[in-house]
Formats: C-alpha cells, sequence, structure tokens
C-alpha cells in the first residue's frame, strides 16, 4: 500500500527534486546579474515576508485580480449561456467575441490608460478583458451542446424560461464553463501583472518592476515563484470544482 | 372483477380523449404528412406504425404541442393543442432524463413543472418509482443503470403528472430485445392499473399488434393514413397474448400492409 503510493508519486518528487538542483547550481555558476540560486531566492522571500512587504503587495494584487476574476465569471457565465439560448443574438454578437479574444489585450492598455487613467477602475478592466472571454466562449460552446431532447422534456413539461435555466442549462453548462475558468484563471494572472506593470504601479507587479531595475535577481524570482506557484493551485482548485459539477458524466 | 371492467371499457367504444382532424405538417418545402384524421378515447391505445422516416415522430411531438402543425387541428378534451398543455405527458425515445439528477429528482421534474405543493411531491415520487419497479434505486443517477432502468424512471416521470393522455415515442427501440420484451409486459400491467389515452409510435410490428386496440399504418411520401387495423384480441393483455391464434394473424396483416410498402421504398433512391 505504502510502496504503490511511494512508487506512482517517486517520479513527480524526483522531478522537482532535480529541477530545483539544476537550478541551484544554475543560479551557483553564473553571474548574480542573470542568475540566482534556489536557496538564495527563498531567503530573499522569507525576507521579504518578514519586512511585511510582500503581504502587503500580495494583497494588493490579490484585491485586483480577485476583482477582475470574479467579474470576468459574473459576466462571461450568464453571457454565454444567453448567447447559447437566443440565435439571433450570437449571430450578431459572436464576431466581436471572437476579434476580442485573438486581440492581444496587452496592446490595448495604451488606450485603457488614456480613457480612464491611473486608478483601480482601469486595472481591473484590463484583469477583467484578459479573463472573460475563454470564458464566454467554453459557456458558448457548452451550452450549445445540450442535447435538444432534454429542452423538448423541459418544455414538454411546460417549464418556465426561468426554471428551463435553473433546472437544465446551468447544471449542463457549468462543468463545460468551468474548462474556461481554468483557461481564465492563466490569463487573469497575466493581465494583474500587465495592469500593475503598464497602469499604476502596485502590487507583486510594483515589487517585480523596482526588484528588476535594482539589479535584485532574487527579488524579481521571489514574487515570480510565488505568482506561479498560485496560478497552479488555482488550476487545480478549479479542475477539482470542475469535476465536482461533472460528476454525472460518467 | 376490476381488471374486467377496465378490460370492457378499453377499446374505441368510449369517448374520444384525443382528436385529430385534417392535420397536415411541413418542413420547409417537404411535406411530411397530411390529411391525418384519428380519435383515441380515453382507454385505448393506438399504435402508429410506418417505414423509417414517414413522420410518426413528428406526428406525436404535433400531438404534445412541441412542434406546430400547418393544417387541421388537434384536440385534447376541449383543448385545441397549440403548445404543450397539461394532462399530456410524453415517453421519450432516448428517456431525456436529466443526467445530473437522481431517479428520485428525475420523477419529481414533472410535477414541480406542474407547481405541485413539496408534501404532494414528497408522497407522490416513492409511489411511481415502486410502480415503475424502481424501489431502492431513488439515488441512483442515470448513469448507474442500464437503458431498461432508465426508461422506467423516464415512465414514471411522465405517469407522476397523472396524466389523461400519454404520449410514448419508440419508448423501447434503444433497449435490447429482452428488456423490451419486459418492459412491455410492465406497460400493459400499469396501464390496466391506470389506464388513459395512449398513442404509442412503434417499428416494431409485434409491439404494435401487442399493446395496441388499434394499430394505424402511415404509408407514402408525403404520409397518409393508409389502414387502421382494429386489434380484436382478449383483453387484459398478457404473455398469452402472444400465443393467441388471432395475434398471428393481426401480425401478419399489419405485416402485409407495411411491406408492401417498405419494398417499393427500398428502391427509391433518396433525393
Amino acid at each position: 500500500m505504502l510502496n504503490t503510493t511511494i512508487r506512482r508519486h517517486a517520479p513527480f518528487w524526483l522531478s522537482i527534486a532535480a529541477g530545483i538542483a539544476i537550478w541551484e547550481i544554475a543560479g551557483r555558476s553564473t553571474s548574480q546579474a542573470f542568475m540566482v540560486p534556489f536557496s538564495t531566492t527563498i531567503v530573499q522571500l522569507w525576507e521579504l515576508v518578514q519586512s511585511g512587504v510582500f503581504i502587503r503587495q500580495f494583497l494588493d494584487s490579490a484585491e485586483l485580480f480577485m476583482t477582475g476574476f470574479v467579474l470576468a465569471l459574473a459576466v462571461g457565465m450568464p453571457l454565454g449561456m444567453l448567447l447559447a439560448r437566443v440565435r439571433v443574438l450570437r449571430i450578431g454578437v459572436e464576431p466581436y467575441i471572437m476579434i476580442l479574444y485573438a486581440t492581444p489585450m496587452v496592446a490595448l492598455i495604451p488606450f485603457i490608460l488614456s480613457m480612464m487613467g491611473f486608478g483601480f477602475a482601469p486595472k481591473v478592466l484590463v484583469v477583467f478583458l484578459f479573463a472573460v472571454f475563454p470564458v464566454i466562449y467554453n459557456t458558448v460552446e457548452g451550452a450549445r451542446s445540450i442535447k435538444p431532447e432534454l429542452i423538448e422534456v423541459a418544455q414538454s413539461f411546460r417549464s418556465t424560461e426561468w426554471a428551463l435555466w435553473r433546472d437544465v442549462m446551468v447544471p449542463y453548462t457549468l462543468p463545460y464553463a468551468m474548462t474556461g475558468v481554468r483557461q481564465a484563471i492563466g490569463r487573469a494572472l497575466v493581465g494583474m501583472i500587465a495592469a500593475e506593470f503598464f497602469l499604476s504601479s502596485t502590487g507583486l507587479g510594483q515589487l517585480i518592476m523596482t526588484a528588476s531595475q535594482n539589479f535584485d535577481t532574487a527579488g524579481v524570482f521571489a514574487s515570480v515563484l510565488v505568482i506561479a506557484l498560485i496560478g497552479v493551485a488555482l488550476m487545480r482548485a478549479g479542475l477539482a470544482i470542475e469535476r465536482h459539477f461533472a460528476r454525472w458524466r460518467q | 372483477m376490476t381488471q374486467q371492467q377496465t378490460a370492457a371499457k378499453a377499446g374505441h367504444d368510449g369517448e374520444p380523449r384525443i382528436r385529430v382532424r385534417g392535420l397536415g405538417k411541413h418542413y420547409g418545402a417537404l411535406e411530411v404528412f397530411r390529411n391525418i384524421d384519428f380519435d383515441v378515447s380515453k382507454r385505448e391505445i393506438v399504435a402508429i406504425v410506418g417505414p423509417s422516416g414517414c413522420g410518426k415522430t413528428t406526428l406525436l411531438r404535433c400531438i404534445d404541442g412541441l412542434l406546430p402543425h400547418d393544417t387541421g387541428e388537434i384536440l385534447v378534451g376541449d383543448t385545441r393543442v397549440t403548445e404543450p398543455i397539461a394532462g399530456v405527458a410524453m415517453v421519450f425515445q432516448h428517456f431525456g432524463l436529466f443526467p445530473w439528477k437522481t431517479v428520485s429528482e428525475n420523477v419529481a421534474y414533472g410535477l414541480r413543472m406542474a407547481g405541485a405543493p413539496k408534501a404532494e411531491i414528497a408522497r407522490k415520487v416513492p409511489e411511481f418509482i415502486k410502480l415503475v419497479g424502481l424501489a431502492g434505486f431513488e439515488n441512483a443517477f442515470p448513469y448507474q443503470m442500464s437503458g431498461g432502468m432508465q426508461q422506467r424512471c423516464g415512465l414514471a416521470r411522465a405517469l407522476a403528472v397523472e396524466p389523461t393522455v400519454l404520449l410514448m415515442d419508440e419508448p423501447f427501440a434503444a433497449v435490447d430485445a429482452q428488456t423490451r420484451e419486459i418492459l412491455q409486459f410492465e406497460l400493459l400491467r400499469i396501464w390496466q392499473e391506470r389506464p388513459t389515452a395512449m398513442v404509442f409510435v412503434t417499428h416494431s410490428i409485434e409491439e404494435a399488434v401487442l399493446l395496441g386496440h388499434r394499430v394505424i399504418v402511415l404509408k407514402g411520401r408525403p404520409s397518409s393514413i393508409h389502414e387502421t387495423i382494429t386489434i380484436d384480441l382478449p383483453e387484459p393483455r398478457t404473455r398469452e397474448t402472444l400465443q393467441h391464434p388471432r395475434f398471428a394473424v393481426l401480425r401478419e396483416r399489419v405485416w402485409s400492409t407495411l411491406m408492401a410498402e417498405a419494398r417499393e421504398a427500398e428502391f427509391v433512391l433518396e433525393r
């Protein structure tokens, strides 16, 4: 029992250990200006946490991320289902969604800056724009794949439109929408850092910028490492939620 | 005694529950059927057979109000059907169960949509689950059950709203042959207990003759009623019905009516 557990997880932990070892060796054998070893990065992270700077900037970024991300879900999911249900609307709106989905959002940041300035709102807009399109796209695709027979069942039993959404559209579509949500997590993190770089400098973005300007490579790595780990954790959480909603799909 | 009374009243003699008059339907330029006229009595099973693509399922969806018709009219009681109406329930070919709902939740669905009070739902759901023989599977999800069990659930959902009209859209076509036979006799048993007007669409001649008090044969393109065959087999229908000499005669009769068309249709190229 213990043996199989070890055997199953051994490749994973060996790979992580090897990655850290390579990082450590590479860091020690190059100039500190380009690359710092894993140990130095962790020490630097610990000092940043101890000084209170890191926690403050982290919470700042978290607020921005959550606001933009939750807005993206609150708009993306209902809009996606509405587009799947109302054909005329979908045909009218879909080209714009495709164009905006394909647009590199970073390119729009100067435009958002000139429109809205340096406040909190324009940064939320950037995170929102990064995150919302995969949510809409996957929700529409999911909601459109619903079997017509299930809609017929609802109609045959004289379901109201509201009950059709509550009992059929939403439970059917949620697992598909969650696929988009997981993509949105990664994009929202990019949006968060981009907004903090190019609009008013705050949060982890500011931490990275300042460290980079001071040639503090360890400081840059420390922040990047934390962002990456949070990204992975959020996507795993997203997958768990997706599986929870999809447990009826064999 | 009760069964004999039911049996005596069963068939075409009662007051019509469904009246279909001069019904016609197009899909764009394609005319599906025309001039469909028939009645279904309060306690009567009318089976509709016909070659694939003859529009029997379309006809059933028109009666349920799921599809609009172009000409003629459908009356259920005194109500003209233009949309799904109360008192009519349908059993679907692919069961139409909501895969994220348990058996209980699926059976409760129709009652909830009809606005039944919670206490009534709590009382009726176990009753109908038991009626279709699914007791013990209340909390199972559709994917955990065989096709036969899933259709029992679909049947319980339709019966739970206590409809006066049951519309059956090839309900046993998606289950294996043995299960199909079991379900046919289960349906007959349930119908004896709770007779309704029933329209049963099938492509199985045997099934049509076993269940139907009358068999309507749809033929042609566009299709229309080619013949209505009265099935004068003794009531109640049971396993012995299959052994009845009259059964073989009637099955042969429906078969020859249908197959004359099928042979022609086989050699017509699809456009």
